[in-house]
């Protein structure tokens, strides 16, 4: 008959071990979902890298580029977009965006600047609303698997408060996927554009470029694109981010879990020994009290 | 046989069709354009419409809507916002690509 104490550290164990059971099946989810996730990075770079390529020929071409979503103007308020997922058990993952975050807005704040806030998940929006900060636009349900469709609307409502001049620059904090172990959380200037780079050995004016229509009308109608292309890009690694970050705070937990059942069923049975052996010097020393009695 | 050149057709979400090819047809904003090797430099925008390309295993046919065309070396790049290939003649591609502008379309609205 197990006593009270034995009883309350086998029913901990019990508990721990249900805990465990979750904590896996989020691991296993978690790894299956890094894979896809990172299969569609890997599909979207095609697309971003020729756009880039069109970009630079253009400028090579035109001499140089010359359009309003390009130029740096003088700036009085700042789009801030933080990228965050909906749910949490995934470490570190959103507090080391928020916090990156949350520190650019105190800077832009003390420096005078007005600064205009869009989140991305609910871990985000929960944040920064408890604390009062107005929050002008909102997106959730977006980074568990990224659509190209989520990233043209956080493309356009960008846009949209940039040609109107509410605000004069954008940047956002998202998580950088640099491998399942590394993920890094990271500011990355979306408004004005900043044109790709030419590639060393790459730069050679292509000579007779023919427009239909303009150069103009085609940079106007490609750099939205642009836009949005890089957005989704930052949003699929946003999202194998999440999930590469609850992989591994699932497999510690489940590893803490693996612990903690293993020192409590070491601790439930030394409470079986310790009352074995209270019993069995109760019993010797009842027998010795017959037998001189 | 006539000179074959580079052809990828991209979206955001996956490269699309990849090939070499000997002529290319696409409809943009100023028109339709054939595209053969050593074909002038070129960038346009593409309109809602049907693309035909021609390879040595035969036609492919897709339908895409929006995006660019560039030919720089001869490499041809379509670079479109969606894209489907399909099955059947240019009327059907033409088709299918309509589809795409609406799905688009109906994909925008409820957002805003």
């Amino acid at each position: 008959m197990a006593s009270a104490e034995v009883r309350q550290i086998r029913r901990r164990i019990k508990s721990v071990e249900s805990t465990m059971k979750i904590t896996r099946a989020m691991e296993l989810i978690a790894t299956a979902r890094i894979g896809k996730a990172q299969q569609r990075v890997a599909q979207a770079k095609p697309y971003t890298e020729k756009m880039n390529d069109v970009i630079r020929n253009i400028g090579a071409a035109t001499g140089s580029l010359s359009h309003p979503l390009l130029e740096h103007r003088e700036v009085n308020s700042v789009g801030v977009l933080v990228v965050t997922s909906d749910r949490g058990l995934a470490g570190g993952y959103n507090s080391s965006v928020i916090r990156l975050a949350e520190h650019a807005v105190a800077t832009h704040e003390a420096a005078g600047r007005n600064v205009r806030l869009y989140t991305v998940g609910a871990k985000a929006l929960g944040y920064f609303r408890y604390r009062k900060y107005q929050i002008s636009h909102q997106w959730l349900a977006v980074t568990d698997t990224p659509t190209y469709a989520d990233a043209r609307s956080l493309a356009n409502i960008v846009l949209d408060e940039y040609a109107s001049g509410r605000v004069d620059a954008v940047e956002a904090y998202t998580t950088e996927y640099l491998s399942a172990l590394t993920q890094l959380a990271e500011k990355w200037p979306v408004l004005p554009i900043e044109p790709p780079e030419a590639e060393d050995g790459t730069v050679d004016a292509p000579v007779g470029y023919e427009f239909e229509p303009s150069a103009e009308e085609i940079l106007g109608r490609l750099l939205p694109r642009y836009l949005e292309g890089t957005m989704f890009g930052m949003l699929l690694e946003a999202s194998a981010s999440e999930h590469a970050a609850r992989r591994r705070a699932m497999k510690a937990a489940t590893e803490n879990a693996e612990e903690l059942t293993r020192l409590l069923t070491r601790e439930a049975n030394q409470a079986r020994q310790a009352e074995i052996t209270t019993e069995i010097s109760e019993i010797v020393g009842g027998a010795e009290a017959l037998s001189h009695g | 046989m006539a000179r074959s050149f580079q052809v990828d057709i991209v979206t955001p979400e996956a490269v699309v069709w990849s090939g070499e090819a000997e002529l290319v047809t696409a409809r943009t904003t100023e028109g339709d354009i054939g595209v053969l090797a050593d074909h002038q430099p070129t960038m346009a925008a593409l309109s809602t419409g049907a693309v035909k390309v021609v390879h040595k295993d035969g036609v492919t046919i897709a339908g895409i809507h929006g995006g660019f065309l560039q030919i720089y070396r001869n490499q041809v790049t379509l670079l479109t916002d969606r894209a489907e290939l399909t099955e059947g003649t240019v009327e059907d591609a033409r088709r299918a690509a309509v589809e795409l502008r609406e799905a688009e379309v109906a994909e925008s609205e409820p957002a805003v």
